[in-house]
């Protein structure tokens, strides 16, 4: 089997769902097998303009001018895949999405507000952009995930299976408690799964960084966030900006 | 068979003698609640437990479980029973294991689920803490408790080990039980006898008549009020003792060419259960949350009854429990459709 | 129905599928592939029209495939047929395999047709888009012991000329006199010199059917209740109607729960119903 060419190009994002892969233990070492890495600024310095068999793409979609750059990735790449929560659903960079531009700014830059290259629109998938083929989703993107996509991707399947039911159903499997029944509250029933739901077996509430499933029961969850979780009605309803703002009815 | 007396103190041990011989699986606490794990510390041991999150189908049918193995297109079959001691299954659950023993042997015999059912040794216990939510007093009554190769009881100072099969008694005959006395037993007889009066929560209604309105109830509205908050997250399908649908998805694995099948619990409640694809997209043949809410009660009420003798629901309660909206309660549910 | 066990794998194991060769492999419309097919190792299969496998692809899983063959053929050939249609990750797994290639398989499974009762009546056959494949199996069985069955009637209704499946049979049946074979589509294209519209306008070709005919119905889940409403009108009882019906058959064996309609397990108790017995369970039609 050819080894196959990947590259990882980053857009509006914190690059954490690239240094998270240099976290990565023997599976990745194992995957580099299969794997030439002709791309990957986070730990390399070579480039490439050659065409690629794999494109993993962290970031949001949130400058118009990043458009370009993204259709000429999506030209060179057989497969291209979305990575982490930002490129995938917009991510946390979608908070923002319901502000006006001037007082979001103000709000993180302070007096540096005025510099050009801060003016953004909403933040929205990469798929806005150019046309995805698959995601690997969370904040950061889940490395079992990633070793588990990229494995059955190398293996040319085109459609690699991922759940869509939510995380509440990783915690039964792994027999997790449930964080309503510790007394706490938490984003598991809208939650898209396929993280494992590793922060509930932690004692951490899900606050559905992998986005929400289709035909998610949101107004049922600010329900259950109010009267389970103990919310204000205020708090409940804003709880799915931090990472799904793209999904709610008012997106 | 026989009937044998273990006094309070000597529970640990006489659960030490049997982690001696093979892995011994019993409820133990996590968090506020119970699951059942191999017992590594005796005092882990909990047979005052209410209930716990998963049912002990798992020891049986895993929630992901590998089917088969390939490498260079040979599969081969994983099965790979481990003998083990499943110690405390409540009544409830020992009618719910005797439920998925038959639909895993009917028709065509599910050898990934029965091989590891035939190596366990289950010994049942009787419910000393009941699960708030719990109706197992008034459902599914009629039906045998069997399945288990002995069960125990709490009396007021101590256990009586009742051994029915020759398995159990296998199990136990090198442990030196002391026999149980006339009255130990009568004793253990009384308290099995009232068990179902002590479970909190009734179901009101006789089993026949709640599968005909439920499934005359198939056109009603009320499926769709009744779902109105559900999540579709399927949490009451994993948690019951009855539930053993699947979905089984291939896995390749980092070596050049082998892979895995495995199976992994599904439920009707989630929206993709129905789906296939089609050309240009998929269909799916419960669409909306209303048709799914409505198939697992009628599956749990009427659909499997002729098959099983009885509605497919022992009353644990879980469900109830594990629903974050609490929409899944039986209980709560078959008395709105009978009122209606 | 099911006769228990008998096609199972090494351990007992139901949900270890057996090897097939890829005899041929041919492309006959933009999304299907048709195969002829061979056990290897020495395994049998013995089937009956109507009847389901698992075909599989190792890596990628597998899918319920109705046999486009007639058993007759398979006893002189020792070969089987399936069509797949490209529609998912098995399916285009599957549709990439050449000849020499191995597929994976479990079956037969499933009842299939009751043939025996169809012996010595009129059989009308309606296959809709790929409802043609599994239809096949029978169209084939009948055409090669013909004396067995009185008249026989074929509807295909495909979406577009181009979407016809095995037109070389098409071919064949258009001119044969043991079948009144009539076709329609939902649009043509340029050289179609046929009906256009939907399969039910084909009754009303008919001037009579005998309300003793043992009907098939096979095509997509919108066809069927509207063929059953023509067949009404000709007074055919809902015993003599037969529906092969496709639903997500995953485990094949009336486990895994996602076929289910009612207490039926699809992939068990069908594909093939008798209407009579469903028309009263939701969710069947």
């Amino acid at each position: 089997m050819a080894k196959v060419r990947c590259a990882w190009f980053d857009f509006t994002s914190c690059e954490g769902c690239q240094i998270e892969m240099t976290n990565f233990g023997a599976p990745f070492l194992q995957l580099l097998d299969h794997v030439e890495i002709v791309e990957f600024r986070e730990v390399m310095k070579e480039t490439t303009d050659e065409p690629i068999d794999i494109a993993f793409i962290e970031g949001s979609f949130s400058r118009e001018e990043d458009r370009a750059r993204l259709e000429s990735i999506r030209e060179r790449a057989g497969v291209v895949i979305a990575f982490g929560a930002c490129a995938a659903t917009g991510g946390i960079n979608a908070l923002k999405n319901h502000m006006d531009m001037d007082d979001y700014k103000k709000c993180v830059y302070g007096d540096d507000s005025n510099m050009p290259h801060l003016d953004t629109q909403k933040a929205m998938p990469i798929s806005a952009a150019i046309k995805v083929d698959m995601a690997i989703n969370g904040c950061p993107m889940s490395r079992d995930e990633f070793v588990r996509i990229v494995t059955q991707v190398i293996h040319g399947t085109e459609k690699v299976y991922v759940p869509s039911y939510p995380v509440c159903v990783e915690c039964k499997l792994r027999e997790t408690v449930c964080r309503y029944e510790e007394g706490d509250h938490c984003l598991g029933p809208i939650a898209l799964a396929g993280c494992g739901a590793p922060c509930p077996a932690d004692g951490i509430p899900c606050e559905a960084c992998r986005g929400m499933v289709v035909d998610a029961n949101q107004e049922s969850m600010e329900k259950v966030l109010q009267e389970n979780g103990g919310m204000s009605e205020k708090r409940a309803k804003d709880k799915s900006r931090m990472f799904t703002a793209n999904f709610r009815s008012d997106a | 068979m026989s009937g044998y007396y273990i006094p309070s103190e000597g529970l640990q041990s006489f659960a030490q003698s049997l982690m001696a011989k093979m892995p011994v699986v019993a409820p133990v606490a996590k968090g506020k609640r119970f699951i059942f794990d191999q017992l590594g510390d005796v005092a882990e041991l909990r047979l005052d437990y209410d209930t716990t999150v998963l049912p002990p189908k798992k020891v049986f049918f895993p929630p992901k479980q590998d089917l088969l193995e390939f490498d260079e297109g040979k599969a081969t079959s994983c099965l790979d029973p481990q003998a083990k001691v499943l110690l405390g299954v409540h009544p409830y659950d020992i009618k719910a294991i005797s439920m998925t023993d038959k639909l895993f042997s009917d028709n065509y015999a599910d050898s990934n689920y029965l091989a590891n059912r035939e190596v366990a040794v289950i010994i049942g216990s009787n419910v000393q803490t009941p699960y708030e939510r719990a109706f197992y007093g008034s459902i599914a009554q009629d039906l045998e408790l069997v399945g288990h190769d002995a069960f125990l009881t709490k009396i007021s100072d101590g256990y009586v080990l009742d051994v029915v099969t020759e398995k159990g008694e296998k199990l136990i005959a090198d442990l030196g039980l002391a026999d149980a006395s006339a009255e130990q037993t009568s004793e253990a007889e009384g308290v099995n006898a009232k068990a179902d009066e002590d479970c909190p929560v009734k179901l009101p209604f006789a089993a026949g008549d709640v599968s005909e309105k439920v499934r005359n109830s198939f056109k009603s509205e009320i499926w769709d009020e009744l779902s109105k908050d559900c999540f579709s997250c399927g949490s009451c399908n994993l948690v019951c003792p009855t539930c053993y649908c699947f979905d089984v998805q291939d896995e390749w694995g980092l070596g050049a060419s082998n892979g895995k099948r495995y199976r992994r619990w599904d439920g009707c409640l989630s929206s993709e259960f129905s789906e296939v694809s089609v050309q240009g997209g998929s269909e799916n043949f419960r669409e909306n949350r209303a048709e799914r809410y409505r198939h697992r009660f009628m599956r749990k009420t009427a659909y499997l009854n002729d098959k099983l003798g009885a509605p497919a629901c022992v009353g644990c309660g879980r469900c109830a429990g594990a629903c974050t909206a609490d929409i899944a309660d039986p209980v709560n549910t078959i008395t709105r459709i009978m009122e209606s | 129905m099911c006769d228990g066990n008998n096609n199972v794998g090494q351990d007992g194991n139901i949900l270890l599928p057996k090897e097939v060769e890829v005899v041929e492999a041919k492309k006959v419309t933009a999304s299907e592939t048709h195969f002829v097919l061979k056990m290897k190792n020495g395994d049998a299969m013995d089937y009956k029209p109507g009847q389901i496998v698992e075909a599989g692809v190792l890596g990628y899983g597998e899918v319920p495939l109705g046999f486009a063959s007639s058993p007759t053929q398979t006893e002189k050939t020792g070969t089987f047929d399936l069509v797949v249609r490209e529609v998912g990750k098995v399916t285009k797994a599957l549709v990439s395999l050449q000849p020499g290639d191995t597929m994976t398989m479990r079956g037969p499974l499933g009842n299939g047709f009751p043939v025996e009762e169809f012996e010595g009546n009129d059989v009308l056959i309606v296959a809709g888009g790929i409802g043609l494949c599994p239809t096949r199996s029978m169209i084939k069985y009948i055409l090669d012991k013909r004396d067995d069955f009185k008249k026989f009637t074929l509807f295909f209704g495909s979406r577009t000329p181009a979407e016809q499946l095995f037109v070389e049979d098409l071919d064949v049946w258009r001119g044969a006199e043991d079948v009144d074979y009539k076709e329609i589509v939902d649009n043509a294209d340029e050289n179609w010199k046929g009906k256009v519209g939907v399969i039910t306008q084909l009754f009303k070709e008919l001037d009579e059917l005998n309300p003793e005919t043992k009907v098939i119905i096979c095509g997509p889940p919108i066809m069927y209740k509207f063929v059953i409403a023509e067949l009404k009108g000709f007074d055919v009882p809902d015993e003599n109607i037969f529906v092969d019906l496709e639903r997500r058959m995953k485990c094949g064996v009336g486990k895994c729960g996602h076929c289910q309609i009612n207490d039926k397990y699809v992939c068990m108790d069908g594909p093939v119903f008798r209407f009579s017995e469903i028309k009263d369970l939701e969710e069947a039609i």
